[in-house]
């Protein structure tokens, strides 16, 4: 095993740890506080598939922005970080029966493929991944109608949701 | 700027205009006054026929943009013509409904633009990227649109659950493309056509990703066992965003499975087959056998839409035999429209026995409609008679052309589930006919011009077209899917 692989199992158990302990943690501030470690490994992900930008990206715009906005929302709302009734239905145990057939079968098809075992080739490092980034993000043939497309649907989301919140009174 | 970056945008022209239509109307809609509001929808309706204009002035051409993230072809041009045309049905549906359920609101009509131009994305997307972001963007305005009518408790229930179980749908989408980028190394449908062609791709990889794909968009389209959020979003959200939601989600959803099966996914469709069968047969089954117990008219009109998507994709069932597949795409085309047409006939007719505070739902309020309003409970009883799949309806003349298709591919048994389930969903289609027409009552009624249009044009299109159903069944045959 390589040191690389030793650092991404820790990593995945922690970011897998954290997210457990979002969906089952009694106060929604802690649960934020979790999601944040989460997402943290997850930028560690990045980094380790040799992607930094997106690490700094997923700190800043994941951590730096929507984790806090969320906690912020949840101080802000009254009676909401109190624990009330109970979390999780009834049918808890059949959820996980089928969230554990369905892993155990993906796992058991990707442990199939020769592919599993490979080794990332190593980026040149005169490669410049923002460069890339940036150019496939603008470039026709690139994913510049996502872009634009991914607009849109944030302007659509946007006035959607001051329709829902805005007080009518 | 390069010649084909031009090309590209004249591609997508039809959608840019109605989000372009969509944004100015946003900022037109401030200076329209509270009680004219009818002028945002007139607006929002103009916006619907010049994109249908654009689309109809370049008809018959077929052409790929932006490196193949989009192909507009005759396929994607039908699926645009249909949402457009539901796009100005739910308009004339809601104006006056919105209004005096006193949940009128500007927004209401931009967020459809935007629904619409996302589901016309959906039926042109040809990269597995744009499938997802097309799915979102029709989508969130949806889950919006269901719950417009807050503080009403169970508009807000609706949209909710809508938006719960749409996120984890998205989530299993997202996991299929991985999967399938991971199994070809690209998203883009015809680069994964070239991989699989050329022996390259990884065959279990791309069926669990296929399998996560159709998960995700059969939430969409509401088909077993992926279907229970439908009668409560259903019932919860104002009619009128129900009738729209029906139609145009599905026919997206249908749109992208169609696209994505019948093109990139062949090659897995040994296995693939079997469980769309069994999905196809429950939904058909229980779609239809739990709209029986039902009492109120909205819960049934979402079991009967679960039912009608078990019928499409029972279409889809033999898309992996290549000289099937053609009128596998062309009968679930066609049967989307018979199902949009039948769809907005009875939605009308329901529009207008809702009263306030969602009364006049249940079937018992529909008693005496036969004597006193003849005409709707004409058009409501061809609605349920196409739904049924009764002569010389719409709805029998796309049931007929979906079991051909089945039977084509050799599917004797799941046709049989069909026909006998279309038996069974004749008990509950008729009992509304039996209520309207045997029993005494006094239902109460609102008149409204655009309501009793669409309820008439509908109903009156039901039967015509599937009188001279020839022209349209050869706009459906023409309408296939290109790669390049």
């Amino acid at each position: 095993m390589t040191p690389l692989q030793i650092i991404f199992i820790l990593v995945a158990a922690m970011t897998l740890g954290a997210g457990l302990m979002v969906v089952t943690a009694r106060n929604l501030v802690h649960s934020a506080l979790w999601l944040i470690l989460a997402l943290f490994g997850v930028a560690i992900v990045y980094v380790l598939l040799q992607a930094g930008f997106l690490a700094v990206v997923q700190v800043v715009i994941y951590i730096g922005a929507i984790a806090i906005l969320m906690i912020f929302a949840i101080m802000l709302t009254r009676n909401i970080a109190t624990e009330s009734g109970p979390r999780f239905s009834e049918n808890w145990s059949w959820a996980l029966v089928i969230a554990l057939v369905l892993f155990g079968t993906l796992a058991w098809m990707l442990s199939g493929w020769e592919g599993i075992a490979a080794q990332a080739p190593a980026i040149s490092p005169r490669f410049d991944t923002v460069r890339e980034l940036g150019l496939a993000l603008v470039s026709p043939d690139g994913f510049v109608l996502a872009f634009e497309v991914a607009s849109v649907l944030l302007l659509a989301a946007l006035i959607g949701a001051l329709v829902i919140a805005w007080d009518r009174r | 700027m390069p010649n084909d970056l031009w090309l590209s945008i004249g591609a997508i022209l039809p959608i840019i205009v109605l989000a372009v239509w969509a944004c100015l109307l946003l900022l037109v809609d401030l200076f329209i006054p509270a009680q004219r509001k009818g002028w945002t929808a007139s607006l929002a309706a103009v916006g619907l026929l010049i994109t249908l204009a654009v689309i109809l002035s370049r008809l018959g051409q077929s052409q790929s943009g932006f490196g193949g993230m989009v192909m507009v072809d005759n396929f994607a041009n039908f699926l645009s013509i249909l949402l457009l045309a539901s796009g100005l049905a739910a308009i004339a549906l809601s104006h006056d409904y919105l209004q005096r359920t006193g949940i009128e609101r500007g927004e209401y009509y931009v967020l459809l633009l935007f629904s619409i131009s996302g589901m016309m994305l959906m039926g042109m997307a040809s990269d597995l990227i744009m499938v997802f972001l097309a799915l979102e963007l029709l989508s969130i305005p949806l889950y919006v649109l269901a719950g417009i009518a807050v503080p009403r408790l169970n508009s807000e229930e609706a949209a909710i659950k809508y938006f719960l179980l749409g996120a984890f749908a998205s989530g299993f989408l997202v996991y299929g493309t991985a999967l399938v980028y991971g199994a070809s190394g690209s998203t883009s449908i015809a680069k994964i056509v070239q991989v699989i062609q050329a022996g390259q791709h990884n065959l279990t990889l791309l069926l669990a990703g296929a399998g996560l794909i159709l998960v995700g968009l059969g939430f969409k389209v509401a088909v077993a066992p992926f279907h229970m959020w439908t009668p409560d979003v259903y019932q919860g959200a104002p009619s009128s965003v129900t009738a729209f939601m029906a139609v145009g989600a599905k026919a997206a959803g249908f749109a992208a499975l169609l696209r994505i099966f019948v093109l990139a996914f062949p090659v897995v469709s040994l296995d693939m087959t079997p469980v769309l069968w069994s999905v196809a047969a429950l939904t058909m089954i229980l779609g239809n056998f739990v709209a029986i117990a039902q009492k109120n008219i909205k819960r049934l009109l979402a079991y009967s839409s679960i039912a009608h998507a078990g019928y499409i994709l029972m279409a889809l069932t033999p898309y992996g035999q290549s000289n099937v597949s053609a009128d596998s795409v062309a009968s679930a085309l066609f049967y989307l429209v018979a199902y949009a047409l039948t769809n907005f006939a009875a939605w009308a007719v329901v529009i207008a026995l809702e009263q306030a505070d969602e009364r006049g739902l249940e079937l018992s309020d529909y008693a005496g409609l036969g004597r006193k309003q003849p005409a709707l409970a004409a058009a409501m009883t061809v609605a349920m008679l196409s739904f049924t799949g009764v002569p010389p309806t719409l709805g029998f003349v796309g049931k007929f052309f979906l079991f051909r298709t089945v039977i084509e591919g050799g599917f004797i048994g799941l046709a049989l589930i069909g026909v006998l389930t279309s038996l069974v969903s004749a008990y509950y289609y008729l009992r509304v006919v039996v209520i309207m027409y045997m029993q005494e009552g006094e239902p109460v009624v609102r008149r409204d011009g655009w309501l009793y249009a669409t309820a008439f044009v509908s109903s009156i299109g039901v039967v015509a077209l599937s009188i001279f159903a020839g022209p349209l069944i050869a706009l459906a045959s023409r309408a296939i899917l290109n790669l390049f």
